[in-house]
């Protein structure tokens, strides 16, 4: 298998298959590489994670003392105030360990034990340095040196990919519950029509409860 | 049962299928194409509704979806220079809406959720526009084919609004963008006329977009600011002249922008009133749209052919853009009569600053004047004949160029610092000029009998400025990369829709300090701040030695470019910008951000509240205090922080 095909997962491209219209490009942008889980499972990233599911992504490594564990107790606690429901089914939760030298499978699952985050639809990712690397740079690139080079500066910052849509999105997992819950909203697949003008009701009363209640317009 | 639901029962009452053009949306499309068959005579109607629904649905019929380029190229293809004719975007065209819009939000005929219109029965709306925000295929370049780009009313540039003074105006936004495709924007839609002196329901807050299928009624009183104070329309001295809309949407205002959701907007009064001839009150400038007062948006594109035929704008974030688009074509020429024009410069960003000047075909820089910076008229036009004019993203500067300064048959050339690739090789159009620095060729000629007159010269003074305001109270903004973890934040914090960081009552004014102290990057932040125009009191830079102690703090001289109001404060590293504000006539929900979109869609953004009464006032700062002190970062009103007017 060449290097490219390892990378993409997809056939070598050429002028004639490069682009097809209404394919997500996800595939050609997200690393197929090879991770292994908490429960020492090969997988790969984009065809066993991504691929045809909405997934947050994040970044930590296991004795990580600042904001790591507090992301992933944010995390935890977001699951069950409101993500229960959705996880494993059509929400998944992806940690990425941004020190794969240090964190073996075995070292993410006592992290994961540890943090109480070993829950459904929750993995925990650890592989070569390169290809954290390579995730890291796609997902986490500001274009700047100084940014890019610094792997602390990642954690915390969530991304959001909704491959069957081909777009990812990102939340600051510390904003609050409300804002996180939005991003998350605002990344899943679009509805159907009626549903879409359902919602839009619904949020016009929530507008109209709150103007009577406050005077002014209090949600978002 | 509550207010609010009996209001919703009214408002669904009022939307019943049976009336006339309110259509059904809970009918689903089948039972729609269905009773058309049935129903016969209804079928006309149905079919017309049916094809409302299929735009919203998918890519419309006639635009196939885009074949994006998945590696980013080397280069663009190669384009010959001055083939195409400068476009001139098309004057928006009033219409009648159906249904007609209402104070309250229209849900039932999806319209998308918001408050009541503010002032809405003082400024009831008296012209109308239609604007569909809808995929199409846009030619930059006779060389390259065509490229797939989200447009309002399908053209690129977009329509501009020419609005007066006075004369209420309501713009249906309605998003028809398509769901399924892989284009890296996103098909929802929030209308920001930046800066209109808007209510916060039309002014296209962040969080507020909708989504296809729904439209929304942007309303726009085209008052000066001052309608408290001074009755009537406001006070004239308010007056802005040039605007532009765009999409707003969070985390997405960079490839939403890139792939084309911007245009002009235009108000006239009597001292600009859109023609030259000699009324009270004007000042004669070249004012005839499109024939001697000219658009020209600025924008950078990176493009890459695909395999079916056509050219892509590539995005991936920040993309190496190498293309300069100005009014939606590369390198175009204009040819112009030797008077006086008026150029209406906008940088449509995602990122790219410019630095413009003006090069004759001897190769020497030739002089323009400046008459209004971010739409607002300077008190004195200043001439840029040395140096180039800097316009960071989103910024207005409305330019005087005199062809009469240079003979029939000659050329002038746009310049832009930084080069372009071109790909066909072209001798410098003139000495020391390399093609790739040229946006575009004037071609100058006589003038013909028929072709207006010339203005009269400039006058030395087109306003008065107002003395500066006292202010009540001060505060400021920090716009800085730092934290734990490190991003852009402001004042500490990143942004969040649903979280206010500064509460200001209506009719107050304050001075605020924009201040960019972050060491490390060396960025800088074009901050725009929605609603209403500044004024900068100062300007401050200060000087650092290697390890960061403070070695001094500098007064930087104002540019005569930052002498005149302002809504984007271009703020370098290390610098400390003093303006000041008055918040006056709407409340609502208003945004302050880097106008670097990466930068505003990478959460540097807050949302500040201009509130009616000072209970809500005190209220949200108290709200403000409690949530900072929670994040563990100093209080802003309360205990330690500079006591603030009222709180």
């Amino acid at each position: 298998m060449k290097r490219r095909e390892l990378f993409t997962g997809r056939e070598p491209m050429s002028a004639a298959t490069c682009c097809k219209p209404g394919v997500s490009r996800m595939a050609s942008l997200i690393p197929n590489a090879s991770f292994r889980t908490q429960d020492n499972q090969e997988v790969r990233f984009y065809d066993d994670m991504i691929k045809g599911k909405q997934v947050m992504v994040m970044m930590m490594y296991a004795n990580c003392e600042t904001f790591c564990p507090l992301a992933t107790q944010r995390m935890v606690e977001l699951h069950h105030k409101a993500l229960a429901p959705r996880m494993g089914k059509d929400l998944f939760l992806v940690n990425v360990s941004l020190k794969p030298e240090e964190d073996d499978p075995a070292a993410l699952k006592s992290y994961a034990e540890a943090h109480h985050a070993l829950l459904p639809g929750w993995t925990f990712l650890t592989g070569t340095r390169y290809d954290v690397d390579t995730l890291r740079y796609r997902f986490f690139t500001h274009d700047h040196i100084g940014i890019d080079l610094d792997q602390d500066q990642h954690a915390g910052l969530m991304k959001i990919i909704n491959d069957p849509v081909g777009r990812w999105f990102h939340a600051d997992v510390f904003a609050s519950t409300r804002t996180v819950l939005d991003h998350i909203h605002w990344s899943d697949p679009p509805k159907g029509l009626a549903e879409r003008l359902e919602d839009n009701r619904k949020l016009q009363k929530r507008i109209d409860q709150d103007r009577a209640l406050y005077g002014y317009r209090k949600i978002a | 049962m509550s207010q609010s639901e009996l209001r919703g029962e009214q408002r669904a009452a009022e939307n019943t299928p049976e009336t006339d053009d309110a259509p059904s949306l809970t009918i689903d499309r089948r039972t729609l194409v269905k009773g058309g068959v049935i129903a016969g005579a209804a079928a006309v109607i149905t079919s017309k509704k049916t094809a409302v629904f299929a735009q919203s649905l998918g890519p419309p019929p006639g635009v196939a979806p885009p074949a994006m380029c998945t590696e980013e190229p080397a280069n663009s293809p190669a384009t010959t220079p001055f083939v195409d004719t400068l476009p001139i975007p098309l004057p928006g065209i009033p219409t009648l809406l159906s249904p007609i819009p209402t104070k309250a939000a229209n849900t039932g005929a999806g319209e998308a959720a918001r408050d009541d219109h503010q002032r809405w029965d003082e400024f009831r709306p008296l012209i109308f526009y239609h604007s569909i925000a809808a995929p199409s295929l846009h030619q930059f370049h006779r060389d390259l084919s065509p490229t797939y780009l989200w447009t309002f009313n399908g053209r690129y540039p977009a329509q501009t609004f020419l609005g007066i003074y006075g004369l209420p105006a309501l713009v249906r936004f309605r998003n028809s963008l398509p769901i399924d495709h892989p284009v890296p924007a996103i098909p929802q839609l929030t209308v920001h006329l930046h800066n209109g002196h808007t209510p916060s329901e039309s002014d296209g807050f962040a969080g507020d977009f909708f989504d296809s299928g729904l439209w929304k009624d942007n309303h726009y009183p085209n008052v000066y600011a001052g309608v408290d104070d001074f009755g009537g329309i406001g006070d004239p001295r308010e007056a802005m002249r040039s605007f532009w809309y765009h999409d707003h949407r969070a985390e997405f205002t960079a490839p939403d922008n890139y792939f084309g959701l911007n245009g002009q907007y235009i108000l006239y009064d009597s001292k600009d009133p859109g023609h030259e001839l000699p009324t009270p009150g004007s000042l004669r400038l070249p004012g005839y749209y499109g024939v001697t007062d000219i658009p020209l948006q600025l924008h950078a594109i990176l493009f890459c052919p695909t395999a079916n035929g056509r050219t892509e704008a590539f995005f991936d974030g920040v993309p190496a853009v190498d293309k300069w688009i100005i009014n939606g074509k590369i390198q175009p020429k204009l040819t112009v009569r030797r008077r006086k024009y008026r150029f209406r410069v906008l940088n449509t960003g995602p990122a790219k600053e410019w630095n413009i000047s003006l090069i004759g075909s001897d190769g020497q820089q030739k002089p323009f004047t400046v008459v209004a910076t971010d739409g607002n008229f300077v008190q004195n036009p200043f001439v840029i004949s040395n140096r180039t004019l800097l316009i960071p993203v989103a910024t207005r500067f409305d330019i005087i160029i005199d062809f009469s300064q240079f003979n029939a048959g000659t050329s002038v050339y746009l310049r832009e610092a930084a080069a372009q690739f071109v790909g066909v090789a072209t001798p410098d159009p003139a000495p020391g000029l390399p093609i790739g620095n040229v946006v575009m060729r004037f071609d100058v000629v006589n003038r013909e009998f028929s072709f207006p007159a010339d203005t009269p010269p400039i006058p030395s003074t087109l306003i008065q400025m107002p003395n500066p305001i006292v202010p009540d109270d001060s505060f400021q903004w920090n716009f800085t990369r730092d934290g734990d973890p490190v991003r852009f934040r402001i004042n500490g914090q990143v942004f969040d829709h649903n979280r206010v960081d500064h509460a200001v009552l209506k009719g107050s004014s304050e001075e605020w300090v924009l201040a960019n102290d972050v060491i490390a990057g060396a960025w800088t932040h074009p901050v725009h701040i929605h609603f209403e125009e500044g004024r900068i009191m100062s300007r401050t830079h200060t000087n650092r030695d290697a390890a960061g102690n403070i070695l001094s703090v500098d007064n930087v001289p104002l540019l005569p470019e930052e002498l005149g109001r302002r809504d984007v404060y271009r703020i370098p590293s290390q610098d400390r910008l003093t303006i000041r504000l008055r918040f006056r006539d709407f409340v609502g929900r208003y945004l302050i951000h880097c106008h670097n979109m990466a930068h505003e869609d990478n959460f540097m953004m807050v949302r500040w509240d201009i509130v009616d009464s000072v209970a809500e006032l005190t209220r949200k700062r108290r709200e403000i205090d409690e949530r900072r002190m929670l994040a563990g970062l100093p209080p802003q009103y309360g205990e330690g922080a500079k006591k603030g007017r009222l709180v």
